[in-house]
C-alpha cells in the first residue's frame, strides 16, 4: 500500500495536463482565438459565417469525443450519439411543439442516457473490443433510423426542421446562429477546463494514463470511464442538436460513420489529451474541404496521409507543440 | 415453391455466400492475430483485388485463374511494402495502428477513385449455365467461385499446417516473444502475414468481380462483414471465422428469405454486440493475457 501512495505521488504530475498558467503559449493561445472569434463577424460574409459555425459545431463534438480519449477509451460511434441527439430535438421541435431549448436538453439527455446504459455493459471491454463494440453499436443507430421511416422519415430524413430560437428571437440568420454556436463552443471548453482541474477530471487522467494504476489506488475505472462516455456524447447530443437546426434537415447519413472518422481525424490532428486539441483539429481540418472543393478524392488522400503522418511523428496532436517548456520536460522523462 | 424448397434453396445460398465470407474474413483475422490491428484497410485490398481482375480480364484479356493469381500476387506486394512503410511503428500498438489504417483506406479509395472515377464497372461472367439438384438450382458462375474460394482456403490450410514458414507464422501469432527465442525472424513474419492477409481479400475480391460490380466503393460491404464474422468467430481465431462466416451466411440467407433484409441486418448487429458483451473473444477466441 506504501508503494501505491508513493507511485501516485510521482504519478500525478504526469498525468495532469500541463498547467496553463505557467504555459507562455497561453496567453497568446487565448488572444488569438479571440481574434478568430471576432474575424467572421466583422468579415461578415455568410460563407465565412457559415465556415465558423462549422468549426463551433465541430469543437463541440470533438471535445466529447477527446473527453472520452483522455480516460482511455475510443469511441467509433460518436457520429451516432450525434445523431440520436439530432432526432431527438428535431422530434421533439416538431412533433411535440416544444421551444428550440427544450429540443436541445432533450437531445443531450437522451444522449446522455443512451451512453450511460451502453456504457454500463460496454465498458467492460477495453481497446479495440471496445471500438468494435462502437462500431457495432454506430452501425445499428444508422439502420434503425433508416427502418424506422414512421418516426424518421427513413433515408429521407426530416426536412423542414424549424430554426433555432431563444427567448423568442428566432436565429434564422447566420450571424446569429454563429453566436449561439460560439457561446455553445465556449461554454463546453469552460466546462471540460473546469472539470479537468476538479478531481473528477484528475481521476479521468489517471484511469487514461494507467488504468491498473489508478484502479490500485481506488479509483473505479469503469465508473470514471463511464462518466466521461456520458458527458461526451450528451455533448455529441448537443453538437447533433445545433446541427439539426443550423441546416434544417436530418437524415441517417449524415450521422454515419463517416462523422465518426472525420470527427476521430480531428481530434488526433489537434492532440486527444489537451483541451485547446479539439480546438485546433476542427479550426484547421474543418476548412479544408473548402481548399479542395470539386476534388473530395485529393481531399481524401491528405486526411488519410495527414491522419498516418500525426500518428507517427506526432501522436499527442499538433496542440502538443504549444504546450509549456516544463511539461515538455516532464514528457521527455518520461521516454527516457 | 413449398418452403422446404424455398429453404433449401436459402440453405445452399447461405453456404455460398458464407464461404465468400471466410475468405474475406480469414485474412482480416490473420492480421489481426500477427499485428495485433483491426484492419480497417482490409476492404480497400477487397475492392483493389477486384480492380486488378477485372482490368487483366477485360483489358489484357488473361485468363480468370491468372488474373485472380496475379491479384493476389499483386496484393501481397502492396500489403508488404505498406507493412514496412506504415504500420511497422504501430505493431502492438492496437489503438493508433488501427486509426493508422482508417487513414490508409481513404488513401487507397481515393487514389481508386482518382483512376477509375466512380462508376461502377462491369465484367463478364466466368460460366454460365446452372446445375440443378431437386429444386435447388446452383448458378454455375457462383459455384465456380465456390470452387476457387476452396481451394485457396486448402492452399492457405496447407500453408498455415504444413510448411516452415506458415508454422513460423502461426507461431507469431500465438506468441511473438517466445517465438523470436525460436529463432523465427519476426521481422518479415510482421510484412509476410500482413501481406498474406490482406492478399487474400484482394483473392475475394477478384473472385466476386464477375457476380458483382466493381467500383472504388465495394469494399465496404465486405469489410462490415469480415467485422461481424470475425467478432463472433473471436478475433485472430481462423476456425472460428470458419464456424462464424457459414453461420452468418446462412443467418443471413435464410432471413432474408423469410423476414425483410433490413430487420435481417439489424438483428445481425444486436448480436454481435450481445456476443461482444457476454464473450468479447468470441466463439473461439483466445483471452488476452
Amino acid at each position: 500500500m506504501q508503494d501505491g501512495k508513493v507511485l501516485l505521488a510521482t504519478a500525478v504530475p504526469t498525468a495532469a495536463p500541463p498547467a496553463p498558467r505557467r504555459n507562455p503559449w497561453s496567453m497568446l493561445g487565448v488572444l488569438a482565438l479571440l481574434a478568430l472569434a471576432i474575424l467572421p463577424l466583422t468579415v461578415g460574409k455568410d460563407f465565412t459565417l457559415h465556415l465558423a459555425i462549422q468549426i463551433c459545431i465541430n469543437v463541440v463534438l470533438v471535445s466529447g469525443l477527446s473527453l472520452l480519449a483522455r480516460a482511455g477509451q475510443v469511441s467509433l460511434c460518436h457520429g451516432a450519439f450525434a445523431g440520436i441527439g439530432a432526432y431527438v430535438s428535431v422530434l421533439v421541435v416538431m412533433g411535440l411543439g416544444q421551444p428550440f431549448l427544450l429540443g436541445v436538453i432533450a437531445a443531450m439527455l437522451a444522449a446522455g442516457v443512451f451512453a450511460f446504459l451502453l456504457g454500463t455493459v460496454m465498458l467492460r471491454l477495453t481497446g479495440v473490443y471496445f471500438v468494435l463494440l462502437t462500431f457495432a453499436f454506430g452501425e445499428f443507430v444508422r439502420l434503425v433510423l433508416l427502418e424506422g421511416d414512421s418516426v424518421t422519415g427513413g433515408a429521407n430524413g426530416i426536412t423542414g426542421v424549424p430554426p433555432a430560437a431563444l427567448l423568442g428571437h428566432v436565429l434564422d440568420y447566420k450571424t446569429g446562429f454563429y453566436l449561439l454556436a460560439l457561446a455553445c463552443a465556449a461554454g463546453v471548453i469552460w466546462l471540460l477546463h473546469t472539470l479537468y482541474r476538479s478531481p473528477a477530471g484528475q481521476a479521468i487522467d489517471a484511469v487514461g494514463e494507467n488504468a491498473q494504476l489508478a484502479e490500485a489506488t481506488g479509483i473505479s475505472v469503469r465508473g470514471t470511464q463511464r462518466y466521461a462516455f456520458t458527458l461526451g456524447s450528451a455533448l455529441a447530443g448537443l453538437g447533433g442538436a445545433l446541427t439539426a437546426h443550423y441546416l434544417r434537415y436530418v437524415s441517417p447519413e449524415s450521422f454515419s460513420m463517416h462523422l465518426s472518422l472525420a470527427l476521430i481525424i480531428m481530434m488526433v490532428v489537434g492532440g486527444r489529451r489537451y483541451l485547446f486539441g479539439p480546438v485546433i483539429g476542427a479550426l484547421i481540418m474543418t476548412p479544408l474541404p473548402e481548399l479542395f472543393r470539386g476534388a473530395v478524392e485529393t481531399q481524401n488522400i491528405f486526411y488519410g496521409a495527414a491522419l498516418i503522418l500525426m500518428l507517427r511523428f506526432l501522436p499527442q496532436g499538433l496542440a502538443s507543440l504549444f504546450r509549456s517548456r516544463r511539461a515538455q520536460k516532464v514528457i521527455q522523462g518520461d521516454k527516457a | 415453391m413449398t418452403t422446404s424448397t424455398l429453404l433449401a434453396q436459402a440453405l445452399v445460398n447461405g453456404l455460398i455466400i458464407g464461404l465468400l465470407y471466410l475468405l474475406m474474413a480469414v485474412g482480416f483475422t490473420l492480421v489481426f492475430g500477427v499485428m495485433r490491428i483491426v484492419n480497417f484497410a482490409h476492404g480497400e485490398f477487397y475492392m483493389l483485388g477486384a480492380f486488378a481482375a477485372y482490368i487483366l480480364v477485360s483489358q489484357y484479356e488473361l485468363p480468370f485463374i491468372a488474373a485472380v493469381a496475379l491479384a493476389f500476387l499483386f496484393a501481397v506486394a502492396v500489403g508488404w511494402v505498406v507493412e514496412e512503410v506504415v504500420l511497422k511503428p504501430f505493431r502492438h500498438d492496437e489503438l493508433n495502428g488501427m486509426i493508422a489504417t482508417i487513414g490508409l483506406a481513404m488513401i487507397l479509395q481515393a487514389g481508386a477513385l482518382i483512376l477509375y472515377g466512380p462508376d461502377s464497372q462491369f465484367m463478364p461472367a466466368v460460366a454460365d449455365g446452372a446445375i440443378t439438384l431437386g429444386a435447388v438450382v446452383l448458378p454455375m458462375s457462383r459455384l465456380y467461385v465456390v470452387g476457387f474460394s476452396l481451394a485457396v482456403l486448402l492452399a492457405l490450410y496447407v500453408f498455415l499446417g504444413h510448411t516452415r514458414t506458415g508454422r513460423a507464422l502461426r507461431a507469431v501469432v500465438q506468441d511473438t516473444e517466445i517465438a523470436a527465442a525460436q529463432g523465427i525472424r519476426t521481422r518479415i513474419m510482421y510484412p509476410l502475414g500482413f501481406g498474406i492477409g490482406v492478399g487474400l481479400a484482394a483473392v475475394a475480391g477478384a473472385l466476386m468481380a464477375p457476380l458483382f460490380s466493381v467500383s472504388p466503393f465495394v469494399g465496404a460491404t465486405p469489410l462490415l462483414k469480415a467485422f461481424v464474422v470475425v467478432i463472433l468467430g473471436g478475433l485472430g481465431s481462423i476456425p472460428g471465422a470458419a464456424l462464424a462466416s457459414i453461420l452468418l451466411g446462412l443467418a443471413e440467407s435464410v432471413t432474408s428469405t423469410f423476414m425483410s433484409n433490413s430487420i435481417a441486418e439489424i438483428l445481425i448487429f444486436v448480436l454481435v454486440m450481445a456476443m461482444l458483451i457476454v464473450r468479447p473473444t468470441g466463439l473461439f477466441g483466445r483471452s488476452e493475457a
